[in-house]
């Protein structure tokens, strides 16, 4: 079935990607143009014209031929020197067709190379629906945009939309519910006639929120205590006391860093700079969530930390876009350079706009964006801001302190320069070399740095045509996104713009931030988020599962400050996260997916949480916090966030490891992990020294605190999985234990037990 | 042999544990359904093994891919591209070759170095540096007329294996895992090799990008052979084979127990298959890697440089069902060898030549006669050629406007040349295939649409393609 048959039949659903016909607005066509009608243009028909036709046939032409062009529906219609190139709904009267069908020598086109036979039916089919173009692609000139239908997405499109404090629904079943959260969620299984799982048991519950709130297991010790606590406060002590551990800013600083594409730099041979610094905004990043910074203060920092004078330590925080990808030339090609610059840019707008605002701006860097409302000129009003930045190592210290020690250095570089100079002259030199020496010593200790942004500049950047910064558009002035700002929003004026920028993400008018954060912070106490694309909230994204109650959730996280402990607590103290993670058949197979719901998703922990419990279980684990990365993380003691991490994931044996346990490559950002399973993944269970030395560590452990190999195994499963063994599970052990015949050495057959339990899945599980 | 004892080991034991059924005690109904068809019945389940083999989208003519990847830009006209014209030109400046260089080279035209004759059925003259080779020109596809964007290694390299400028796309033999799976779940789908330096832009060369983790390429240093240089923790220092199918048994029981507890968890069914795969990879890995098991002929065809060592490998690992192998050249430990030319064409092509060029034709002649030649497609290529005319008394700088790629075995015309440079072998002038078009060739002949091998991430659907690409029939058998 060709495309065009597939349009007329409309037998088949429109892909789920596809939104709603009509936000896509009336274009200039008479009519409207159907959401399928604009995919197929711009699948089909736009990659053509602008790939085959309009380096002659557009405004973008350097030298336009026979007077045509191809590059909005009002063009063709004209025409050029031949007169009008199509005849809307008969194909075969109309010049293009006849030109691209490759029948008469002198009028083929394009002149080099016949299209494919597929690309000339679809130019047929397109002539013959007449023409649809939908309004907001071709090209960019101010023209082509205007009813954009901005208003109309605000209205339609739930991102968009204002963000209103819905009232709490009603429920059947009031009992269940101990906290507004829980009566959104019952509502929608309530119509959907499914309930909610029982509770989960306080052993898995203790187990659940350790794991979520630290990335750590409780001890037996732990457990035991909750279970002997009868108070119904005892589940919200132990949130609080997580809450107030540095271990909570260690996990889930975490997952802020996926977000960030935080890494220690060193990304090869385009991307090559090393970012030994790095760590101290990752060690901010951690310290900010300790301190409950309030989540509006979070993002202002990391876009413009350097420009709030008031308060220096901020400037750390810009860390967010300097330990991206910053890409060079690899020889001084103008083409290369243009195009390293491009994609540097794009990182930074690609990973502001997806990590705060849930939207992917970046599509829009070389055609107005295909599916949402943001026209290329307002990817470059915000390209435009980070053109205006430099990447920049920040000295971490009083203004005085600085300039001390800059003065130590410039002295010393002096003193090198008369010495160098006596030296050519063969003078005497004692004397210098010894104030040299004394110079030398008297700098003060270097001053720590940070990778920071600095201003750069104060000026508008232009479209780049089709995305090649060397073919300068229109001018894009510096200003925010106009579907959140407005029509014409206010220009950005400040240097670079940076300030302005981040008091626009940060507005509790902004639909998105909010929204997007929250759903983050969902996502990682449920496993899936109430929208399954956390980083994409277009039209393409996933609509919420929830939207009142994300909106409720939103609204109240502005309420509360925007206070992401707060946030935390109110989700664990819910009846809905409090569930059992447990099967249902029946529920399943209405819901297989869990969109309602039903239960708490049983889900693995993250690769760091993973080997973290693992060195905590066999005692090992150094809780130090913060401080220079390790390549060596496997042979060290500490948490997995204090490994070094490369861009790539190529450079170090701790980005090996990592990346075998799906940790996202830092190249961009990251809304959420993939779960592969892959047999490396157990021959590193098998095999690695790091298991080996676990499996030892636990053994001995094991052989200390208990007397007997029942017993050991008894302590095993507490401390391991936080609940008793049942009798086979000891009978297991002790059968494996004794299988071991040949080998007569007690230990050895510890160690090699201790070694599958540490490896079973109950261990990274968190059910 | 001792592979076999392992593999029969395993068998065993793997017969034990489906006597053992654990499933069988699920009692949900589920129980009946032998975990395979649990793994394959749900569609939201394709997680569940991600490297299994794939239908492509219509039948393919290969079915797998050799890639020996030549780093650094060998230079057309002193190997395939024969321009008897430099000589006659030499010195002079045409108005053809007056483009810009990388290193903006003002030179005029020098000849090569290297003496051309002609070779087999079709009288393909061949440069001197490649006799091996150019003995099996009657079974090569020349593509005399390839262009790519930018001449820099890092970004041209990217665009040759990933298909983009930068290294944030995921490599093309991961595309293809994604798009195919392997037909063999012992080892990895894909498998990057070279002798001691990595290519310039290292794993991204081989690497995922933002596709699953299991469609990232292996990559094996052939320089050094021992099994944890094949793959990280491939061996066990301490326990016996039998001591580690004990604790793998138990393993396998702990997690089935919890799979019956928790009733439903694909990760952890897939997770069980793959501590199986991972207890036989153990032995086939080391065995596939091991040429010691070929016949003194077999490796005296192939000869004694590492690059021809590699390409017995490469015929090993696709033997053995690998779907993709990248070999790349790489001497001295330089990451973009062939760069040598800018020096010296005469010393460091023919030294470069001479250290592929016996194991490329073995490669061949030895895939020809195990009849895997039709059905594997080798393509040979670096990231761009280099200019006709000269750099300092004897180099070449760099050139992008065109070079020569050839392909050989699955689905392309043997004995045939496609396209052509001008007349001094600068720039493509005919029938002109960007690497974007190479790429949705080469996807065609594995049976895939290169417009619908798509991932969605980041908001859009992804291709190797990009936006580009038309497939180069005229290749095509």
């Amino acid at each position: 079935m060709t495309a065009f048959q597939h349009l007329m039949r409309k037998t088949s659903p429109a892909p789920a990607r596809m939104f709603a016909a009509g936000c896509l607005g009336l274009a200039a066509f008479g009519e409207p143009v159907s959401s399928e009608q604009a995919e197929f243009f711009e699948n089909k028909i736009r990659p053509v014209l602008s790939n085959d036709c309009h380096q002659c046939h557009s405004a973008e032409a350097k030298a336009l031929k026979g007077e045509l062009r191809l590059d909005s529906r009002a063009a063709v219609l004209k025409g050029g020197d031949s007169g009008p190139s199509v005849v809307p709904g008969k194909p075969d009267e109309s010049l293009i067709i006849k030109a691209i069908r490759y029948k008469d020598e002198d009028t083929a086109m394009p002149p080099k190379k016949r299209l494919t036979d597929a690309q000339i039916a679809d130019i047929e089919a397109w002539v013959k629906m007449g023409l649809p173009w939908p309004e907001n692609a071709g090209t960019s000139s101010p023209e082509a945009k205007k009813g954009y239908g901005f208003a109309k997405w605000r209205t339609e499109h739930w991102a968009f939309r204002k963000v209103e404090k819905p009232s709490i629904p009603s429920v059947s079943d009031n009992a269940w519910v101990k906290h507004p959260v829980d009566a959104f969620v019952l509502a929608k299984l309530e119509a959907a006639g499914l309930k909610p799982s029982p509770p989960a048991t306080k052993t898995v519950l203790i187990r659940r929120a350790f794991l979520d709130l630290t990335g750590l297991p409780p001890s037996p010790e732990q457990v035991e205590a909750f279970l002997n606590d009868a108070s119904p406060e005892a589940f919200a002590k132990i949130v609080d006391a997580l809450l107030a551990s540095p271990q909570y800013g260690e996990r889930w600083g975490r997952h802020w860093l996926d977000v960030a594409r935080y890494s220690d730099g060193l990304g090869g041979a385009l991307d090559p700079a090393a970012l030994p610094e790095a760590w101290r905004y990752r060690d901010w990043v951690v310290s900010a969530l300790n301190r409950d910074m309030s989540y509006d203060q979070f993002v202002r920092a990391q876009i413009a930390g350097d420009l709030f004078a008031d308060e220096p330590e901020l400037r750390i925080a810009t860390g967010f876009f300097a330990v991206g990808p910053t890409y060079v030339g690899d020889g001084g090609d103008p083409e290369a350079t243009a195009q390293a610059r491009a994609e540097t840019l794009a990182d930074r707008v690609d990973t502001f706009s997806r990590a705060f605002l849930g939207l992917t701006v970046a599509c829009a860097r070389c055609h107005d964006h295909k599916f949402d409302p943001i026209p290329t000129r307002d990817y470059y009003s915000i390209a435009g801001v980070f053109n205006n930045t430099d990447t920049k190592d920040i000295p971490l210290a009083a203004p005085e302190v600085i300039a001390a020690f800059e003065a130590a250095q410039n002295a010393v570089r002096e003193q090198e320069k008369k010495l160098k100079a006596a030296e050519k002259e063969k003078l005497e030199t004692t004397g210098l070399k010894a104030e040299l020496e004394r110079l030398r010593k008297a700098v003060p200790p270097a001053i720590p740095r940070a990778h920071g942004l600095a201003e750069s500049g104060n000026k508008d950047m232009p479209v780049a045509i089709r995305g090649d910064l060397r073919k300068p558009g229109e001018n894009a002035p510096r200003r925010f996104l106009q579907i959140v700002a407005g029509e014409n929003p206010p220009l950005f004026t400040a240097g670079s713009g940076r300030r302005q920028l981040a008091d626009a993400v940060a507005d509790p008018t902004n639909p998105l931030t909010a929204r997007v954060i929250v759903n983050r912070v969902w996502k990682h106490h449920f496993g899936q988020a109430l929208a399954r694309t956390p980083s994409n909230f277009g039209a393409i994204g996933e609509k919420p599962t929830h939207p009142e109650l994300l909106d409720w959730i939103a609204a109240t996280f502005m309420e509360q400050g925007w206070s992401l402990k707060k946030l935390h607590r109110s989700i664990l103290l819910s009846a809905t996260w409090q569930m059992s993670s447990r099967f249902n058949a029946s529920a399943f197979a209405a819901d297989g997916d869990n969109r309602l719901l039903w239960r708490m998703n049983p889900r693995n922990s993250e690769v760091e949480s993973w080997r973290d419990s693992l060195l905590f279980v066999t005692g090992e684990l150094d809780l130090t916090a913060g401080g220079a990365p390790t390549e060596r993380i496997l042979e060290s003691r500490r948490r997995t966030i204090y490994g070094t991490v490369s861009r790539n994931g190529d450079r170090f044996l701790s980005d090996e490891f990592l990346r075998l346990f799906d940790f996202p490559a830092p190249r961009s950002t990251s809304e959420a992990r993939s779960t592969s399973t892959v047999p490396q993944q157990y021959l590193f269970m098998m095999n690695s020294a790091f298991m080996i030395e676990r499996a030892r560590a636990f053994a001995e452990r094991l052989q200390r605190e208990a007397s007997d190999d029942r017993a050991r195994i008894g302590r095993a499963y507490m401390l391991l999985y936080s609940r008793p063994a049942e009798e086979h599970e000891i009978n297991l052990g002790v059968g494996f234990l004794a299988g071991a015949a040949n080998d007569p050495n007690p230990q050895t057959r510890w160690k090699s037990y201790a070694q599958v339990l540490l490896s079973a899945h109950e261990f990274r599980q968190i059910q | 042999m001792l592979f076999k004892q392992h593999e029969a080991a395993f068998r065993e034991s793997a017969r034990q544990l489906s006597r053992r059924d654990f499933l069988s005690r699920l009692g949900s109904g589920i129980g009946c359904i032998g975990l395979a068809s649990l793994l394959g019945q749900n569609p939201a389940h394709a997680e569940a093994s991600p490297l299994g083999a794939k239908a492509p989208h219509f039948a393919p003519k290969a079915k797998r891919v050799i890639q020996l990847f030549m780093p650094g830009g060998p230079s057309q006209v002193d190997t395939f591209d024969y321009k008897p014209s430099l000589a006659k030109h030499a010195g002079e400046r045409p108005e053809a070759v007056n483009r810009k260089t990388l290193r903006n080279t003002k030179n005029g035209l020098m000849p090569s170095p290297f003496g051309f004759k002609q070779y087999g059925q079709t009288g393909k003259w061949v440069s001197d540096i490649f006799p091996h080779v150019a003995q099996c020109a009657d079974d090569i596809s020349f593509i005399h007329s390839m262009y790519t964007d930018i001449p820099e290694h890092a970004g041209a390299m990217m665009m040759m294996n990933v298909g983009a400028l930068q290294p944030n796309r995921p490599s093309m033999g991961s595309w293809l895992v994604y798009g195919l799976g392997t037909e063999n779940q012992d080892l990895p789908g894909f498998i990057a090799m070279s002798p001691r330096a990595q290519p310039r832009c290292t794993l991204a060369n081989w690497g995922n990008a933002f596709l699953p983790g299991a469609y990232a390429g292996s990559y094996v240093n052939i320089a050094e052979m021992k099994p944890d240089a094949v793959m990280r923790d491939l061996k066990n220092s301490r326990l016996s084979t039998t001591e580690q199918r004990r604790q793998i048994d138990l393993l396998a029981q702990l997690n089935q127990t919890q799979l019956a507890r928790m009733e439903r968890d694909q990760g952890l069914e897939a997770g069980i298959a793959a501590m199986e795969m991972a207890f036989r990879m153990q032995f086939s890995v080391p065995e596939v890697f091991d040429i010691s098991k070929e016949t003194q002929a077999t490796r005296d065809l192939y000869g004694e440089s590492e690059f021809g060592k590699g390409c017995l490998l490469a015929r090993r690992l696709v033997e053995q069902g690998v779907r993709v192998v990248q070999l790349s050249l790489s001497i001295d430990g330089y990451d973009i060898a062939w760069d040598t030319g800018h020096d010296d064409i005469v010393g460091g092509h023919a030294k470069l030549a001479k250290a592929c060029d016996q194991g490329i034709a073995a490669l061949i002649r030895d895939l020809k006669a195990r009849g895997l030649f039709e059905d594997t497609l080798i393509v040979w290529g670096g990231e761009f050629g280099r200019a006709p005319t000269s750099e300092g008394a004897k180099g070449r700088d760099h050139n992008h406007y065109g070079y020569t790629t050839w392909l050989a075995g699955g689905g392309v015309k043997a004995g045939f040349s496609f396209g052509a440079t001008d007349e001094f072998g600068c720039t493509a002038v005919e029938d002109r295939v960007h690497v974007h078009d190479l790429h949705a060739t080469i996807l065609h002949l594995m049976g895939l649409d290169h417009e619908k091998l798509t991932y969605r991430y980041s908001g859009r659907d992804y291709r190797l393609t990009d936006v580009s690409g038309n497939v180069v029939h005229g290749i095509i058998a």
